[in-house]
């Protein structure tokens, strides 16, 4: 590997949405174990700071292919396509069903029995995500590219809601 | 001529020899310093024997004194003896100020935002006090192992903030130590036991001192230890449990409540021989005057209960920070002289269900921890069965508009960790820039800590929106900050002032060194040759180790010479005197040795993703 490699590259994997995640996980901890930085304490400063930089991008790299929505990002932009944090999906269905989700997650305190209408929106959400994350995978396999990218933005979405959503439980549990 | 030998891998030139490493805790009340001789990882005693030292300076107008003897003067010497001083480290003026009455100090604001004490020898700050109580530690390594140290590692409380670790780690550096690692404490107490072997688990440290107590929840899942949460409380300790049965004693004596000070003292005595005692006998006798009496273990418990019951409290909240109940934890460490008392034993047992590791000394057991990892940092023992991954404790963000904080690197990412930000011009011809980071969970930069203001000079001038400078925010290993800056457009790198809101800048710890070394009557020419000739030997045994291993495989003829050469060039300016000469020659070997160092790694990760990358990607 060098700093130039592709995160998937330097982890052995093939540059595809899904990825064999225990794989991943094993040869990050084999990575991490040659380029440590404790590995290179007792070398001279300048091997210290190389070795600081390799593990510092192993770490990115690793961040980065263990969580869904950076790693469609990441495909995306190996294809040449970048995705400005401003960009929205022109799905009004989609749009419409996100507004009527985020209504219930703001209303869920006022419910007769709160812990259960989070559970069952929680439940939603991470249904429509794993869909979602489902079907990047396939326009992506498929080299539709626009059709990927609006997944992507898509998938922003959701992930953000379910953090709310999982913020909230958090919140609820607290109040017990 | 062979200015170099290559050996086959395993047999080297010169007999192993064992590098001299310690761990320090360096505590709020008390420090002390810890290696593995032999096999097993000890702490060392000074000449009476005694292994804790007390974490106290004191001041004279021509002499420093550091440990008990500096501790003894505290009653008669009040300003001129710095206590706790752990609890200023890395903090402002402003800070210092609301901690009142429990510091009884002279304070003046310092030139870095730091606070200065005012001492019968000057003012001094909290840093050149720590790097007192550390020179006095590392003597006491240094002589029990024979020689001049090599490296440490220094242990702090896992929530330390940058400024509170960089401030650590500077009074390392004026102590003179070469600093191997910064350790969190309750990881180095997990790793004293062993902890660290196992395939996943989630740990609690308990960690009662004098004055202090901490809970950390730790997760580690296969060599990574994650800090889940911490808390506690830094006004509680041991010491309470000691005023708690001395006001029993006081209250069945009758001795009313307004008591001399040295009535107090008296009284104090007792109940510390009395808690201590109650640890092997079931009852003890106490008298005071003409007063006498019993306390058993249950009478003692009932005192010291509502005291335990805080320190339960904190560890209910930290639980619930990590989104754990009691149950789930598996493993529960004890640290600090106070958890010696049963009474916490029992109730610390009680409240997570199972048998806390109590076999270790709990004041040695962090010392003995960072000494382990020492061992293994300077290279005496094979790391393969110590690797820890540790993580940021606090998220890093930078200043926005209308004093907002924008997250870029949030608490608990692995370290060592590098993010990149793009910023852009606003003005015409703009060339400089200010970047404020900050560090904390809040959205408000006035509810997180100031960390540091970094000036971007040197942009080269374009219209407003047209330069892109690309801000790389870099955490090492140790959880220390640095940035580096560069316009995309014209490959330009920025020119970068820090000024740390409470810390010392680079010249600012030259100017102590200097102050220090005219203190010690040191001679400075000497002690800079020395720094620059050890450096020299480091990238020299580095460069040799390197090229046995694979120099042959991945350096032409002509490089492999020119690297000899300058090898040799260094090994002629160290025999030398000139300092300056010896960093030159450094530089010219790291430079010429640059693109070696990088296919090393690149033949490392070949070799550490072999029989998956290959074969996958051929496919």
């Amino acid at each position: 590997m060098s700093l130039h490699q592709t995160y998937f590259e330097m982890f052995g994997l093939q540059p595809a949405f899904h990825i064999d995640r225990a794989a991943l996980a094993e040869r990050y901890r084999k990575l991490q174990r040659e380029f440590h930085p404790d590995k290179y304490a007792a070398r001279s400063d300048r091997e210290q700071l190389l070795a600081m930089q390799y593990a510092a991008q192993i770490n990115e790299a690793h961040t980065t292919l263990r969580d869904p929505v950076l790693r469609a990002a990441y495909l995306l932009k190996l294809a040449g396509v970048e995705v400005s944090p401003e960009q929205t999906t022109s799905d009004a269905e989609f749009l419409m069903q996100q507004m009527m989700l985020r209504e219930r997650l703001e209303e869920v305190r006022d419910e007769s029995d709160p812990a259960a209408a989070i559970d069952e929106l929680g439940e939603e959400v991470r249904g429509l995500f794993a869909t979602e994350q489902r079907n990047f995978a396939d326009v992506f396999a498929a080299g539709n590219l626009d059709a990927g990218k609006d997944s992507l933005l898509k998938l922003q979405f959701l992930s953000k809601l379910q953090r709310q959503v999982e913020e909230l439980e958090e919140d609820l549990l607290g109040d017990y | 001529m062979a200015l170099l030998q290559i050996s086959e891998p395993g047999q080297s030139p010169e007999p192993h020899q064992r590098k001299r490493a310690v761990g320090i805790d360096l505590g709020t009340t008390n420090s002390l310093v810890a290696t593995v001789r032999s096999g097993s990882a000890e702490a060392i005693a000074d000449s009476d024997g005694e292994v804790i030292l007390p974490s106290a300076v004191h001041y004279g107008e021509s002499d420093i004194t550091v440990g008990a003897a500096a501790r003894n003067r505290a009653g008669k010497d009040p300003y001129n003896t710095l206590l706790s001083i752990k609890r200023l480290m890395g903090r402002g003026i402003a800070d210092v100020r609301s901690f009142g009455e429990q510091l009884p100090y002279k304070f003046a604001a310092d030139s870095g935002g730091m606070p200065a004490i005012e001492t019968a020898a000057g003012p001094v700050n909290p840093v050149q006090v720590s790097a007192e109580i550390l020179k006095v530690l590392a003597q006491r390594g240094a002589e029990a192992l024979g020689g001049d140290l090599d490296g440490a590692v220094i242990t702090v409380p896992a929530y330390f903030d940058d400024a509170q670790r960089q401030a650590t780690k500077d009074a390392a550096r004026l102590a003179g130590l070469k600093v191997l690692r910064l350790l969190n404490e309750p990881t180095a107490a997990a790793v004293a036991y062993g902890l660290d072997q196992q395939e996943e688990g989630l740990i609690a440290v308990y960690d009662l001192g004098g004055g202090t107590f901490d809970i950390s929840i730790l997760r580690l899942s296969r060599g990574v230890f994650e800090v889940l949460s911490t808390g506690g409380d830094t006004a509680l300790g041991g010491d309470d449990f000691d005023r708690a049965i001395a006001s029993w004693i006081a209250e069945q004596a009758g001795l009313g409540t307004d008591l001399d000070v040295s009535t107090q003292r008296a009284l104090l005595d007792r109940a510390c021989a009395a808690k201590e005692a109650l640890a092997a006998e079931e009852s003890v006798a106490l008298e005071y005057g003409d007063w006498r009496d019993q306390l058993d273990r249950a009478g003692m418990a009932a005192l010291l209960d509502p005291l335990i019951d805080k320190t339960l409290r904190a560890c209910k909240r930290a639980l619930r920070d990590a989104d754990l109940s009691a149950d789930e934890i598996g493993e529960v460490v004890l640290v600090g002289g106070s958890t010696r008392t049963l009474r916490v034993r029992e109730r610390v047992e009680d409240y997570f269900g199972r048998v806390p590791h109590a076999d270790i000394d709990p004041d040695q057991v962090v010392a003995i921890g960072a000494a382990l990892q020492a061992d293994v940092l300077v290279g005496n023992k094979s790391r393969e069965d110590l690797l820890l991954l540790d993580v940021i404790p606090l998220s890093l963000g930078i200043e926005t508009m209308g004093g907002l904080t924008e997250k870029l690197i949030p608490r608990n990412t692995t370290i060592p960790v590098a993010k990149a930000q793009e910023f852009t011009t606003f003005k015409d011809g703009q060339t400089a820039m200010a970047i404020h980071v900050v560090q904390g969970e809040r959205e408000l930069v006035k509810d997180c800590r100031s960390l540091a203001r970094f000036e971007l000079r040197g942009i080269p001038p374009m219209v407003a929106g047209a330069a892109h400078i690309r801000v790389t925010f870099q955490v090492d290993a140790d959880g220390l900050l640095s940035v580096t800056a560069m316009e995309k457009s014209s490959g330009v790198s920025a020119d970068i002032t820090v000024k740390p809101s409470y810390g010392l800048e680079d010249a600012d710890i030259a100017r102590m060194l200097q102050e220090s070394y005219a203190h010690a009557e040191e001679d400075v020419a000497a002690r800079a040759l020395r720094e620059a000739q050890v450096e020299a030997e480091r990238v020299l045994e580095s460069l040799l180790v390197a090229l046995r291993e694979n120099g042959a495989e991945l350096l032409q003829e002509n490089e492999l010479d020119g690297l000899e050469r300058a090898m040799e060039a260094l090994r002629l300016a160290h025999n030398g005197g000139d300092a300056d000469e010896i960093h030159r020659r450094i530089e010219a070997l790291n430079t010429l040795s640059e693109p070696f160092a990088a296919r090393r790694m690149d033949a490392s990760i070949r070799r550490a993703m072999q029989g998956h990358s290959l074969d996958e990607f051929d496919q």
